[in-house]
């Protein structure tokens, strides 16, 4: 694993990102990510509008247009318990990004509106693996828009809230037991509300402070689309076209953060999210034919977890900004209720990063981040489904910023 | 370059260390009845076989310096059976019209005729590692030239004169399973508890010692598996007490007239056991030859054996003017019997093993859970009901390969746990059910 971040290193591609625990991805500025995906005490750019809207007031310049992408390369490998059978997943690489534009109508007041995928998952079994009968692949994603406004006072307090409207969509395959090829497949979208709301407050010249939330969001799916494949003895009974209904929570999020500049060109951060997961208790389909054969309730029980994160900057010159970072982030599953469909394992991850500024207003903002999920047995109690995980994400991201 | 170097970083978990712990797997001999022989769909054929339990086990088994596990198979995958008496191929599941015309999902015996090669001796190929037969009791297992009425024997055996247990010395094994005793009770229970007698406790006692006794007569380790109670196969669960439905009150009240006279000399002899039907479900009309007038309806703890014919039910009147005959049913005294002698031949086999270097594989508490619970594997459910369980095949009785697999994932875990081994389970869900159309 070192290895390959000194690979990265080597060729100083630095950019940040962060792939957070259960289905949350929170990569939505370069910067931030750099620095252990830390984001309420800063005000660096417009991307506060994501990680601390009450820090948008304080954000230099007149207006600020920040857009971002990363790339997640995920693994998964499995090792079913009592057996000498391992499977690896083979996900398609994802591609969050994110879009911002602020600017300040008055010297106190900001306006901005953000786009941003702060959710999703990607997760692509073998066709033929060992629990294809609980998941063979799914792809969840979140876009979010978020217009926003905040104020600040002297330079020292602000305040700021958005109203967010998320849309979601998801799509999953997994195998049935019927016979050799059959299966179900089920696409959907929703969409909902929900609002993010911070405080940044700066008590002394090198010490800032910053709360922030985001509320939870209800994904209510319905009319989504169901397709089985099933043999004709059961077609009567199991009707090959189907509508189905799910919800799916994107859980509440509550970020405390402090930074402060050690010397003139250091800064250290840390910040803990408390991510309110119990919202996630269990992701039941209800399908409109054939329910009492076809829905299903299947638990999953996730608990609050806790991230701890740690980051620093280190400004060389007015060209280049070194960023780097770690956190922990505990996996939110149940270990009775852990299925493959969402790999989330207690995490490590570093990052890196650095902002080019060729010229004055302009940050080429670089991220590298890498996540490692720690080796532990989990199970599915109710398909009996048990083994050994462990995962791994590459995340490269990059990013531009401009003010004017 | 990125990407590529990128996917160098796969994480990695250690592989799985197989070990055979305190057992020696080179020769493995399987003994015992149909599941042993790999009997499914009412017939022994290739591909039941070759996933037959043992079948499976034996495979699991070169993973910790196990040999070849050889068998008597059959040439084809429709194979013989011979519960109508003349050989027939397996029940397949297919859509057919029953008395009414009503087209619906049913078994009934594939449409092939029978390869007679089937049968020819395969004898020369032996010494077969799978010494599992159809219609094997343990009291059968020291009968002198059995193969003379048992023609799924009389394929392999060595000389026709032998006994059973005569196949064991030729393996040489150092592991055996032994499931043996099913039968001994079955072959009553699938007559409905006519045309058979229980195997007693002290006899299967006997038998099952000497079988173990030439098993063991090398220092060759094992595992046996106790009786599940064979009244929760499918086989007897499959048609309810009640599966006379009366569409409407004037088809009830004629048959509450019919069988005035009858309740009138039951009501005379001091019972209160008369029959009556209301527009419904009702208790099927039974034959007790307990009873001096021979006729009752069937009691909510009594079972309906799928060998009962559904078209004279749904037809022909059976269960309603006509009483069903006795050989469809089993009677509480018949399962209480059943039950019993169940329980003594697992407090028998519970001591057989006890301070002996063999597992005992609790199947009865297994098959218990299973039908009070289901079971699960990797995803997929697994319960006794007919067809939708996939536990049973098409003949009630028998396991499909995947209800093999859950056998065998029960016998591996077992002799891990015995004999400090580590073996790698069997994937369940890798195993096929029930085929359907």
């Amino acid at each position: 694993m070192k290895k390959c971040l000194f690979f990265f290193l080597a060729l100083n591609l630095c950019a940040f990102a962060a792939f957070s625990g259960g289905y949350q991805v929170r990569l939505q500025g370069q910067k931030q990510t750099g620095a252990g995906l830390i984001g309420t005490p800063f005000a660096p750019d417009a991307s506060s509008i994501f990680y601390n809207p009450g820090g948008l007031a304080l954000v230099e310049g007149k207006f600020s247009l920040s857009a971002g992408v990363s790339g997640i390369m995920s693994h998964s490998v499995f090792q079913k318990e009592g057996t000498n059978y391992q499977a690896n997943t083979d996900n398609p690489l994802s591609t969050p990004f994110y879009l911002y534009f602020s600017g300040k109508i008055k010297d106190m007041i900001a306006l901005g509106i953000g786009v941003y995928t702060p959710f999703g998952s990607s997760v692509q079994w073998d066709e033929d693996w060992a629990g294809r009968y609980l998941i063979r692949d799914i792809s969840l994603s979140a876009i979010c828009i978020q217009p926003t406004v905040a104020y600040q006072y002297k330079e020292k307090f602000g305040i700021g809230a958005g109203f967010v409207y998320a849309i979601g969509n998801v799509e999953l395959n997994k195998a049935l037991p019927y016979s050799e090829e059959s299966s179900v497949s089920l696409k959907g979208d929703a969409s909902n509300f929900g609002f993010n709301a911070g405080i940044f407050y700066r008590p002394v010249e090198k010490l800032n402070i910053g709360v922030s939330y985001r509320s939870k969001i209800m994904m209510e799916l319905e009319e989504g689309e169901a397709t089985f494949n099933v043999p004709s003895a059961l077609s009567t009974s199991v009707p090959e076209n189907n509508k189905f209904s799910a919800d799916l929570p994107l859980p509440a999020n509550l970020d405390f953060g402090l930074s402060y500049q050690l010397t003139e060109k250091f800064l250290l951060a840390a910040e803990v999210s408390w991510v309110m997961w119990s919202a996630y208790e269990t992701l039941d389909f209800e399908f409109e034919e054939s329910g009492e054969l076809l829905n299903s309730q299947n638990p999953r029980l996730y608990k609050d977890s806790w991230i701890t994160r740690l980051g620093g900057e280190y400004k060389l010159n007015d060209v280049f900004t070194f960023r780097a970072g770690i956190y922990y982030d505990p996996s939110p599953a149940n270990d009775k209720y852990f299925t493959p469909e969402t790999v989330s394992l207690n995490n490590i991850a570093y990052t890196l990063g650095v902002s080019i500024t060729p010229l004055k207003g302009l940050d080429i903002d670089i991220s590298y981040l890498e996540i490692h999920g720690l080796e532990a047995e989990k199970t599915y109690e109710p398909d009996n489904f048990s083994g050994t995980y462990k995962n791994a994400a590459f995340i490269p991201g990059i990013g531009l910023h401009y003010r004017f | 370059m990125i990407l590529a170097m990128l996917a160098a970083c796969k994480p990695a978990i250690d592989e799985f260390a197989p070990s055979k712990g305190d057992a020696d797997f080179s020769r493995y001999i399987a003994v015992g009845d149909f599941w042993t022989a790999g009997f499914a769909d009412g017939s022994l054929y290739k591909s039941g076989q070759e996933n037959s339990f043992p079948s499976i086990l034996g495979r699991q088994f070169t993973y910790v310096q196990g040999g070849e596990f050889k068998q008597p198979l059959m040439v084809d995958d429709y194979g013989v059976g011979l519960s109508t008496g003349i050989p027939m191929p397996k029940l397949v599941l297919d859509f057919r019209p029953d008395c009414k015309g009503v087209v619906g999902l049913m078994p009934g015996f594939a449409n092939v005729a029978v390869d007679p090669a089937n049968f020819a001796s395969v004898a020369a190929g032996g010494p077969y590692n799978n010494i599992g037969m159809p219609g094997l009791k343990s009291i059968y297992m020291g009968v002198p030239g059995f193969a003379a009425v048992n023609p799924y024997y009389a394929r392999f055996t060595s000389a026709p004169l032998n006994k059973v247990v005569d196949e064991i010395p030729p393996v040489n094994a150092t592991f055996f399973t032994l499931w043996l005793g099913m039968f001994d009770v079955l072959y009553y229970a699938m007559q409905g508890g006519t045309g058979d007698v229980i195997t007693p406790v002290a006899q299967f006692t006997g038998a099952m010692t000497a079988v173990l006794d030439v098993l063991t007569a090398s220092g060759a380790k094992g595992a046996i598996a106790n009786i599940p109670d064979v009244t929760d196969a499918a086989y007897f669960r499959t048609i309810p007490y009640n599966a006379l439905a009366l569409p409407d009150q004037a088809t009830a009240d004629m048959l509450n007239y019919a069988y005035t006279p009858l309740n009138q000399i039951i009501k005379g002899a001091g019972s209160t056991d008369t029959l009556s039907f209301q527009p419904g479900p009702n208790p099927l009309v039974i034959i007790d030859e307990d009873l001096p007038w021979g006729i009752r309806q069937i009691k909510s703890d009594e079972l309906v054996l799928l060998s009962l014919p559904q078209d004279s039910l749904k037809c022909a009147g059976w269960g309603s003017q006509k009483p069903i005959a006795s050989v469809y049913i089993l009677k509480r005294s018949e399962i209480d019997a059943i039950r019993e002698a169940i329980d003594g031949y697992n407090s028998a086999l519970a001591q057989m093993v006890e301070n002996k270097d063999i597992a005992l594989v609790d199947m009865y508490s297994v098959m218990k859970t299973m039908s009070v619970d289901g079971l699960a594997f990797e995803g997929v459910k697994i319960d006794p009901r007919f067809v939708q369980g996939n536990f049973y095949s098409l003949d009630g009785l028998n396991p499909t390969p995947r209800g093999s697999a859950v056998v065998a994932y029960y016998f591996i875990d077992a002799i891990n746990r015995k004999f400090n081994a580590n073996i790698p389970q069997v994937t369940v869900s890798d195993f096929q059910g029930v085929m359907l159309p």
